[in-house]
């Protein structure tokens, strides 16, 4: 271990972090359930209907939606996130970061086992690791949350270390559920057609885009406040269900007990008319939506003689407000930097928001002369809001003078747009960026391959603060930090925040001690699916 | 008969293999790399990742080779395995080809059985109030999309009524009676639309029969007005309605993508759809090619009932 002073993660003061700890270990023996004066009833089976189904099984290899599909049951991370975002105890127990940022010591619960029995050891988890680290068995994303990595080092069975190429003060929030979870080491021959993870639900069976069906893992380690374990559901049924309407329809049938995404458009309707059979559950931010604009190459470029003029053209023809009524029937908010006022990263400083001002727009193609000068929008075809706010961004540039045109493509084609640079302004999203860094490191900074990729956007001065963001443990000076680096991007209009994307889900009301959260309805402590019950089970 | 069957085999060989050629082919035109999806685009500009990847997947030998090689594996029963799941392409599609064919020889079942009685009533009795009725059914069943009379019957049947499920899939092999309840509104839907077609066309068959002398000369010796119309006059105007059916039930094993996706049935319609968002090259190749086989073998089955129902077809 290291002989360097030690800190604890950087979300919560010492003293909170004891608190959460000490009460997690107080009240979890773990593996052993206990009774309570307050146990939510036991049992039943959730029939969840989602918009997708996983892609395949393998936790390492596929990440595509995964925060939302019934298999993420089955896999948790080595550190876990609470319904505040905040990065809590989950498989293991403690860690500590040294003095000079560079290792991090994970101290893992005793007890914790996967599906088959299986000791969940530093031994496993650094097997685990490795395989992600193996760019032939993960998906690039998944194996960029390790990429830091330098060495890992097993203490002893229950004591892991890590050492990183560079100072870090957020490597902790990589190794959370999503991307990193852990699944047997003994159990990878079987890895694509039967997983073995150590989540609250075990793999029961997978029949592509019909029906997944998982059980309770009797063993699970995390407990409610009164000690209970958990989960309380017996088992979930997971049916894919394209369609929004259809989905719903099949909550209001009693097919199902629970949907997620639900279309936005339905929840007020939905909510007047069925309230008090149904309860709708928002989550007000698990993303944020953004017009990436192509600044490596053409008129908006960052080295061309008048491509911030230009890009701020763009800036003032957004009508956000529009989008938000639109788009997203009012519900999240509009944005003026990556985090909105319902996460704990809100930054009410950021300056340099460029208005809704379409005569300024037009003022400024006019003093550059180029007036119907034309521009492609580009969105996915995959999200609904995407298109949807391209449509809208489409019907804003034309107001404001630009020759705009609009086209929704599928993501292969649109990933050969990047590539060739054949593309002016896109209309995106990114999720899960609970940590900052995962945002700006992957995005903003000029190194990130997102950004060399898609954007091109580079600012030295961004860079910097970001980098010395990364390398800070207090919270606070973090915020400034990215409040500077929002102003900035602002300032340069490389990207134009727009809204944040609200994650709308509907169920039963005889569903109790349902909250999704940030990270989904699968992988939040002491939230989601894991504390969720019928009242009449 | 068997002579003939034996020579209509042999000419599918020429039609499948052009089948092949065109299915890979177009596949390997699909707009996008499959190196993307596979790896994600960071890792995709990775030489060494994208190489690892091509060499996995073949992907890095020339293009008639990776034919060759996926032809000689296809003969073997072998459709590789697909790219996103890593399962044998073969297991991924037979889960889902009994789905797609048990929803579409139903409903194309449900519509003869609708079509062909409908159709005959109301050419024997045309141009009385039946008649009516059953060409304004079958015009309202040809001018109603089919999805929105698959919501129009989810509404009513599955909201309002609560008979029946609004969406979903048991197979029959696990449960019968349960199978049938999800099965009877996507079969209907598919039904009612196809039946109006048919009826139409049954109607008009009937009618061009009726009028020709063999009738005539039937009902001239006696014989009884339910024997010159079902056994003789049906038998023949039923060869276009053959033709149809068989047409339609071949649109179906594909064609049924929207409805798949409003009744959330496993088919192969969306089995292929999604691959084709991914790109799992193995998948869309095999779907594809499994699907123009069944359209291929319907067509000879077709042809078949043809000289069943006609004998001197074919025989030139």
């Amino acid at each position: 271990m290291s002989d360097a002073p030690v800190r604890k993660g950087f979300n919560q003061t010492r003293r909170q972090f004891m608190a959460t700890t000490a009460g997690a270990a107080g009240l979890g023996a773990i593996g052993l359930p206990r009774l309570s004066k307050a146990a939510p009833k036991r049992g039943g089976t959730l029939r969840f209907g989602t918009r997708v189904d996983s892609t395949a099984l393998d936790p390492h290899r596929n990440l595509v939606y995964y925060i939302s599909t019934p298999l993420a049951a089955t896999t948790q991370g080595l550190l876990d996130l609470d319904l505040d975002m905040n990065i809590v105890p989950g498989v293991a127990e403690e860690w500590d970061i040294s003095d000079d940022l560079m290792v991090y010591t994970f101290r893992l619960r005793k007890g914790v086992e996967y599906h088959n029995g299986r000791d969940v050891d530093a031994e496993s988890v650094k097997w685990n690791f490795e395989r992600i680290l193996d760019p032939k068995t993960s998906h690039a994303f998944t194996r960029a949350s390790l990429e830091d990595v330098d060495e890992i080092i097993v203490d002893d069975k229950h004591t892991l270390r890590i050492r990183l190429k560079e100072p870090s003060a957020v490597f902790a929030a990589n190794v959370v559920y999503y991307p990193c979870n852990l699944m047997a080491p003994d159990s990878v021959d079987q890895v694509d057609t039967h997983p073995i993870g150590c989540g609250p639900f075990k793999f029961v069976s997978w029949n592509r885009y019909a029906k997944t069906e998982l059980v309770r893992f009797e063993n699970y380690f995390e407990t409610d406040e009164h000690g209970n374990q958990l989960p309380y559901l017996d088992a979930i049924e997971g049916y894919p269900k394209r369609e929004d309407q259809v989905r719903l329809t099949s909550l209001r049938t009693g097919e199902l007990d629970l949907i997620d995404n639900m279309a936005f458009n339905d929840v007020r309707p939905f909510r007047e008319s069925y309230g008090e059979a149904f309860d709708i559950f928002e989550a007000p931010h698990i993303g944020s939506g953004h017009l990436n604009i192509n600044v490596k190459s053409g008129p908006f470029a960052m080295d061309a003689p008048d491509g911030k003029l230009l890009r701020h053209a763009i800036a003032h023809a957004i009508d956000r407000e529009a989008i938000h009524h639109a788009v997203f029937e009012e519900l999240g908010y509009p944005l003026n930097g990556y985090y909105s006022e319902a996460s704990p990263w809100h930054m009410p400083g950021i300056r340099n928001v460029k208005e809704y001002d379409p005569e300024k727009s037009r003022s400024i193609l006019r003093k550059l002369n180029m007036e119907n000068m034309p521009i492609a929008v580009v969105a996915r075809q995959s999200f609904q809001y995407m298109s949807q706010t391209a449509e809208l961004v489409h019907a804003m540039l034309l107001d404001a003078g630009f020759n705009a045109t609009n086209e929704v493509f599928d993501n292969p084609v649109l990933r050969q747009k990047y590539a060739k640079d054949d593309w002016g302004i896109d209309s995106t999203a990114t999720s899960y960026r609970f940590e900052p860094d995962g945002w700006y490191s992957r995005w903003i900074l000029s190194s990130a391959a997102e950004n060399q990729l898609r954007l091109g956007y580079k600012n030295e001065q961004v860079d910097k603060l970001i980098l010395e963001a990364r390398q800070t443990l207090d919270k606070e000076k973090r915020i400034e930090l990215y409040t500077e680096v929002e102003s900035l991007v602002n300032e340069d209009a490389a990207l134009i925040y727009t809204h944040a994307v609200p994650m709308t889900s509907a169920g039963t009301n005889r569903l109790k001690g349902y909250r999704p959260a940030f990270a989904g309805a699968f992988s939040t402590a002491g939230g989601g699916i894991r504390t969720a019950y019928f009242e009449e089970a | 008969m068997l002579v003939y069957v034996i020579n209509r085999i042999l000419q599918l060989i020429p039609v499948v293999f052009v089948l092949s050629v065109l299915v890979f082919g177009f596949v390997h035109a699909l707009p996008g790399d499959v190196i993307d999806s596979l790896a994600g685009q960071e890792a995709a500009e990775d030489p060494e990742v994208r190489a690892a990847l091509e060499e996995e997947f073949g992907l890095n030998r020339p293009i008639y080779v990776q034919y060759a090689v996926w032809l000689g594996n296809v003969l073997q029963g072998d459709f590789g395995h697909s790219l996103v799941t890593r399962r044998p392409v073969s297991q991924e599609l037979f889960e889902r080809i009994p789905a797609t064919v048990y929803l579409a020889v139903v409903g194309i079942g449900l519509s003869i059985l609708i079509a062909v009685p409908l159709g005959t009533i109301a050419a024997v009795r045309r141009n009385t109030p039946t008649d009516y009725v059953a060409q304004v059914s079958s015009l309202i069943g040809i001018s109603i999309p089919e999805f929105w009379f698959a919501i129009l019957c989810i509404m009513l049947f599955s909201l309002h009524l609560g008979w029946l499920p609004s969406s979903g899939y048991v197979s029959p092999f696990t449960d019968f009676g349960a199978s049938v309840t999800y099965l009877v509104l996507p079969a209907l839907a598919i039904g009612f639309r196809q039946a109006a077609f048919t009826t139409r066309l049954t109607r008009s068959s009937m009618l061009d029969e009726i009028n020709k002398d063999y009738v005539n000369t039937g009902r001239s010796l006696g014989l009884s007005e339910r024997k010159v119309i079902y056994k003789y006059t049906l038998r023949n105007a039923l060869i276009p309605t053959v033709t149809i059916s068989g047409l339609q039930l071949a649109n179906l094993l594909g064609g049924t993508v929207v409805l798949e996706s409003i009744f959330s049935w496993p088919g192969i319609g969306l089995t292929i759809f999604q691959a084709i968002q991914l790109r799992d090259f193995p998948m869309i190749q095999a779907g594809v090619l499994v699907l123009g086989v069944m359209v291929v073998l319907i067509n000879l089955a077709v042809d078949i009932l043809y000289r069943v129902l006609n004998p001197r077809v074919g025989m030139a």
